[in-house]
């Protein structure tokens, strides 16, 4: 044998190993190399911008940067805020939410009210009248049959749904027919106009003629092949593709019944953090983003992306541990509880934080129409802070520079999630609250610890916290919130309740169980501020920031308006101009 | 070598089952999966409890241990919530291929994982083929030239790589490479994703994508790996066949590269496939810093969720590549060096 | 690396004519001469004296509440004159916090390692010293850790641990209680290789004659564990210990890195950079120094277990 032959066949060997262990990593799968071979079947993810010459020809498309994939596009399912907002755009509701929190109609003819006949006498009873012309995007008319297979898989047992609100609520949903869903709860429920088949926490209906067939086969939607791909659907827009992990493509839909969108195609591009996203709308790869760091927004607005705030209901706040028997003693006087929102710098937070983008919030419900208007935050003045602890019995005798009271320092335990403003905030909170004498120990989680249940012993629900920061919506545009329940504080006897703050106070109590059946939207309005009012003045909460969600558009896209309640509302109105 | 290898695998199963066990009891204590459930919102209460039911996560460790291992099939849940157990299970167990389903997405696993897999093997098999190459010509190359100015530079500059955290080189390459010298006006390396949205999913955007995170998952293989070959190499060329060959007057190409690397190469195989799955672990920073919609990153995302199914499936499918290329390593050992026999 | 790959090691330390025609020399005469003159390992450790005195001296000028202070007003500030590694993302100094921070790093790496000596040593001895039925179950405990990639397995622990955990006193200041999980997790997920080092030691050791001499003159088992095994096992130990360290500074960085290690306001090296990388761009001083820090220890840490491997064990060659 030559020696030239021999170090071939040397080397040739080598790579049969290396190629052996290759095919035995990759037995399971088609040979990786394979994989980005394909290019896509046609080019439908050319931007339009690729040929400016041609418009008539150039596919009208506009690329979303989406930092966290889908879960799930079946709208029953998905727990993600990154799906749920994107229910207008594939999915269908009854009606939508305008910019202004308004209701349009999307598959009903008219909202139902008591002039029309859509509410009933006694507020039980809501008839939904669907339009006559409305299809799946697969031609199969959408009718009340559809409504009634959404409840059905809603409330069927092998289906692990999200969420069953309000549904649970509902004492009988019939179909008189194909055009009415008569819809009766079993007392007066006000948020049924943001929760009943619409709403951001509501659900959107899905097609009977797809899904029913895998129901009966399997006993169960939970893992049916239109979850992940919604080939059927009835949005203005249609999933086409979607790479797992990589993009997603929605394109028109031909059948929408309130006209074909102007644009062609939205390109969800999945990237891992904020900083691909920036990177991405920076350079022009992408249109449109969401979910910003404040500290991004003016390199996005120097590359000329426009920032949109839409306030979907969240206020970040302090929930304060306030159990009767595992809360701290000293925060039951209010006068500490008063003392922290004087001496936290909450305005220079927000300018410096969140750029000033947004505003300090008073209540939990800053941003609805249901906040007292006479409310002001409690403005920055660390004297008063001091004056209000001494006041309480707080001073510092031992001169630590920590206050206490016989013998106790007052040292309180500040959790929150490990999200990097919440993070900062704790430390300059920190800062601000040492300055007048009170102590913080701070903790922070990752989400699925921080709101872990009681019977999983989550820092949030097992009172070993005294302040608990994060930002929950209420039933948004609706006002109705179960955080401040008495029913909803955890204990042995009650380990899911979501009752952070451990408070039942009675006059509190009463007025939600009041606002509750209160169908009448003034009357309701009153006691909403009965209800802000006291929870203000006795700085139950101390609101840091209102927390709308940030959108960023490029100024190649016109015509976008936000809601908050149903974000992209009038997607089927967006245009692209280059 | 056939009762070897049977022998191997039987003593595999109690240890599977053993670190099955722990991680599946570690796991269950990791968090709260219901918690994030309700969107941006706090979970309500109802359905948690309904949730908790409807997905197992109610009972004991042991039963749901018991359940992933070999289905509930044989059972009857409790669905309504009445306290009366009526619906028969359908859950077949890992030990009869099905690995259960989701919590977040209610896919099962093994599709979540298979549609990840293949861009992890991408980018580990390229990033290994980078790796034995370079590793080969710098260590071969280092042996012949021992104690020369090129070679001690490469020792002090495999060293620094060596030592150099992923991150760090990940970040440093992407600050250099992409940031500057887009700022430079030169052409730039994409810093995350497979491919450019507008250009689509094609093999010269995969490819460009794939330079800076092969390079970081390469890197410090490639500094070990070659320092190795570099002393076994040496060690070879010491060894009395070498000098009989040479003595022979056979030349010198042959005498480098066919008794000399034939020998030391042998251990580089069997380090080869023992690291392979570890390759996996570089691959979860890489992946998280480059973007790359591999298995790394999908780690990350259930762990932080939770989702104790996939995150068992993940770690589960890694602890038997382990231990099949254990085996691998060890046959390919017998087959390349014919004095070893296995008994 | 989470790599198997062997260690590579510079500049081999050779006996030379001189050594062996000076008169006899002691054991740490002869380990000392020749770790001298392991170049690479000086350096390593003058570099990591620095690193050291840099971390605990710098307390002479900076407070902990230097490194704790917050100015949103002057957030995300290039290094300038007065913040020379320039500011965080709430206006905290920099260069303070790589001090404080690298104290919690080093601390970590230390008794990290420290934890992984008493189980690596402590199973690895019992397993080469009885053999038989425990050393049948030990090996197959550290083939069950072994396993699973050792990144992996920390950030399940890393979560599993992650509840409630007091912050603590400590010398008067105040360290998140996420710096003993870091530690302990870092520590109980280490010890499978050191064990197997020291079982090979045990097993080869414990066949000498001079074990046998112990064993007739009716030594205790502990004597001749500790007595003489253990002490004919410690270079092999030492140096593998050194080399922890720096693994373990580095995994810490990787844990924090991926937002499951140790919590502010504790500073570390490794959690300066979470969430750095978002300013890859714009801000690069936030990850640069914290990594640059990290990356110098590791390597100087490296160079010195290179050279304690030459100086201790001349015949280890290895690799």
């Amino acid at each position: 044998m030559s020696k030239s032959k021999k170090m071939l066949t040397w080397v040739s060997l080598l790579v049969a190993v290396s190629m052996i262990l290759a095919a035995c990593g990759g037995a399971a799968t088609q040979p990786p190399a394979a994989q980005p071979t394909q290019p896509p079947a046609e080019q439908p993810t050319q931007p339009p911008a690729a040929q400016p010459t041609q418009p008539p020809a150039a596919r009208k498309v506009v690329t979303l940067i989406w930092t966290q994939e889908f879960d799930t596009l079946n709208p029953l399912y998905t727990n993600m805020w990154f799906v749920t907002v994107l229910f207008p755009v594939y999915a269908c509701q009854a009606w939508w939410f305008d910019d202004q929190n308004a209701p349009v109609p999307n598959l009903v003819t008219e909202i139902p009210s008591a002039e029309n006949g859509g509410i009933s006498e006694d507020g039980r009873t809501i008839t939904l009248k669907l339009r006559e012309d409305i299809v799946w995007s697969d031609g199969t008319p959408i009718t009340s049959a559809d409504f009634k297979f959404t409840y059905d898989m809603i409330m069927a047992d092998r289906n692990a749904v999200s969420s069953r609100s309000p549904y649970d609520l509902i004492e009988s949903l019939e179909t008189p027919d194909e055009r009415t869903v008569v819809v009766t709860f079993g007392k007066p429920y006000a948020p049924w106009l943001s929760s009943l088949f619409a709403g951001s926490a509501g659900i959107s209906i899905i097609p009977k003629h797809v899904l029913e067939p895998v129901f009966e086969a399997e006993g169960t939607i939970d893992t049916a092949e239109w979850n992940k791909f919604p080939s059927v659907g009835c949005g203005p827009f249609v999933l086409e593709e979607w790479q797992s992990g990589s993009f997603a493509r929605f394109v028109a839909n031909e059948n929408f019944w309130l006209g074909r969108p102007k644009l062609d195609e939205l390109f969800f591009r999945f990237v891992p953090d904020d900083a691909s996203m920036i990177a991405a709308l920076v350079a022009g790869d992408g249109d449109v983003g969401t979910f910003f760091a404040y500290s991004d927004l003016p390199e996005l607005e120097a590359a000329g992306i426009k920032i949109m705030n839409s306030f979907s209901g969240y206020n970040e706040g302090w929930y304060i541990n306030l159990h009767p028997e595992k809360g701290n003693p000293a925060l039951k006087d209010v006068r500490v509880r008063q003392a922290l929102a004087y001496a936290f710098n909450r305005q220079k937070l927000v300018q410096d934080l969140l750029l000033g983008r947004t505003n300090v919030a008073a209540t939990d419900w800053d941003n609805t129409p249901f906040v007292d208007p006479t409310i002001e935050p409690y403005p920055y003045d660390p004297e008063k802070a001091k004056a209000l602890l001494a006041e309480a019995g707080w001073t510092d005798t031992n001169g630590d520079g920590t206050v206490d009271k016989d013998g106790v320092e007052l040292i309180l335990k500040y959790g929150t999630t490990n999200r990097e403003v919440r993070q900062d905030t704790q430390a300059v909170a920190q800062q601000d609250l040492a300055a007048v004498g009170i102590g913080t120990d701070l903790q922070s989680y990752d989400a699925d610890l921080f709101f872990a249940s009681y019977a999983e012993n989550g820092p949030s629900a097992n009172f070993s916290l005294d302040i608990i920061e994060y930002s929950d919506s209420p039933n948004f545009p609706d006002p109705d919130t179960s955080v401040w329940r008495c029913a909803e504080i955890p204990s042995d006897e009650n380990p899911a309740g979501v009752n952070a703050s451990g408070l039942c106070d009675p006059v509190l109590e009463d007025l939600f169980v009041k606002q509750e059946t209160q169908v009448d939207f003034a009357e309701r309005q009153q006691t909403f501020y009965q209800i802000t009012r006291y929870i203000f003045d006795n700085a139950y909460w101390i609101g840091l920031w209102q927390d709308p969600d940030l959108f960023g558009f490029s100024d190649r896209i016109t015509g976008v308006k936000l809601s908050g309640a149903t974000a992209f509302y009038n997607v089927a109105e967006w245009d692209v101009t280059k | 070598m056939t009762r070897y290898i049977i022998r191997r695998l039987l003593q595999a199963i109690p240890l599977l089952f053993l670190v099955s066990l722990v991680l599946f009891v570690l796991m269950q204590n990791m968090g709260d999966p219901l918690a994030t459930m309700g969107g941006r919102k706090v979970t309500r209460k109802e359905d948690r409890e309904r949730l908790a039911r409807q997905l197992g996560l109610d009972k004991p460790v042991l039963v749901q241990y018991i359940y992933w291992l070999v289905g509930n099939d044989w059972t009857k849940t409790d669905m309504d919530g009445d306290g009366v157990a009526e619906t028969p299970g359908v859950r077949k167990g890992v030990l009869r291929g099905d690995w259960g389903i989701s919590l977040v997405n209610r896919q099962p696993v093994t599709k979540v994982i298979g549609e990840r897999l293949p861009n992890t093997l991408l980018l580990m098999l390229t990033a290994e083929g980078v790796v034995l190459v370079s590793a080969l010509l710098i260590g071969i190359y280092s042996a012949l030239r021992q104690y020369s100015l090129v070679d001690n530079i490469v020792t002090a500059a495999t060293f620094v790589f060596y030592s150099m955290p992923v991150f760090f080189f990940a970040l440093l390459a992407m600050y250099i490479f992409s940031v500057n010298f887009r700022k430079w006006g030169l052409p730039y390396l994409p810093t995350v994703g497979m491919f450019e949205p507008g250009a689509g999913q094609t093999v010269s955007q995969v490819v460009w994508h794939m330079v800076l995170p092969v390079a970081t998952l390469s890197f410090g293989f490639i500094a070990g790996y070659s320092r190795y070959i570099r002393s076994t190499m040496l060690e070879a060329l010491g060894q009395d066949y070498v000098r009989t060959a040479k003595a022979k007057g056979l030349p010198r190409p042959e005498v480098i590269y066919v008794h000399a690397l034939k020998n030391a190469a042998l251990p580089i195989v069997t380090i080869v496939a023992l690291d392979l799955p570890f390759l996996l672990g570089g691959a979860i920073v890489t992946e998280r810093i480059f973007g790359w919609p591999g298995m790394g990153r999908l780690f990350l995302d259930h762990v932080s969720r939770s989702d104790t199914p996939v995150v068992m499936g993940i770690l589960m499918m890694i602890a038997l590549a382990v231990i099949l290329f254990q085996i691998i390593a060890d046959i390919t050992y017998a087959w390349l060096d014919p004095r070893i026999r296995y008994k | 690396m989470e790599s198997s790959a062997a260690q590579p090691s510079p500049g081999v330390a050779r006996l030379t004519l001189d050594e062996l025609e000076t008169p006899p020399l002691s054991l740490g005469q002869l380990t000392w001469r020749r770790f001298r003159r392991h170049r690479m390992a000086i350096f390593g450790s003058i570099t990591l004296l620095l690193m050291v005195l840099y971390c605990f001296g710098g307390m002479m000028f900076f407070s902990e509440a230097d490194a704790n202070r917050t100015d949103t007003g002057a957030r995300l500030q290039a290094p300038s004159r007065v913040h020379p590694f320039g500011t965080d993302t709430i206006g905290r100094d920099i260069l303070a916090r790589t001090i404080y921070g690298g104290q919690i790093s080093l601390i970590i790496g230390m008794t990290a390692m420290l934890v992984e000596l008493v189980f690596g040593i402590s199973i690895g001895a019992l397993a080469g010293y009885f053999g038989g039925l425990i050393d049948s179950i030990t090996m197959r405990i550290t083939e069950a850790v072994l396993i699973i990639p050792q990144i992996f397995l920390l950030l399940v622990m890393a979560k599993y641990f992650a509840q409630s955990i007091p912050n603590y006193q400590f010398m008067g200041r105040t360290f998140s209680g996420s710096v003993l999980v870091i530690i302990f997790v870092i520590g109980i997920t280490s010890w499978p290789y050191l064990a197997r080092i020291v079982r090979a030691q045990f097993l080869s050791v414990k066949e000498n004659d001079f074990i046998l001499a112990a064993r007739a003159t009716g030594a205790s088992t502990r004597d001749i564990i500790f007595r003489h095994i253990l002490p004919n096992s410690f270079a092999p130990i030492i140096v593998s210990a050194t080399l922890s360290v720096a693994a373990a500074i580095t995994l810490e960085a990787y844990i924090s890195f991926l937002g499951l290690g140790v919590r502010p306001p504790t500073a570390t090296w490794g959690n300066m950079l979470e969430g750095a990388y978002n300013y890859i761009d714009t801000a690069w001083w936030l990850w640069f120094f914290p990594g640059f820090f990290i990356a110098l220890t590791v390597l100087s840490i490296n160079f010195l277990g290179d050279g304690l491997r030459d100086a201790l064990d001349p015949h280890s060659r290895a690799v």
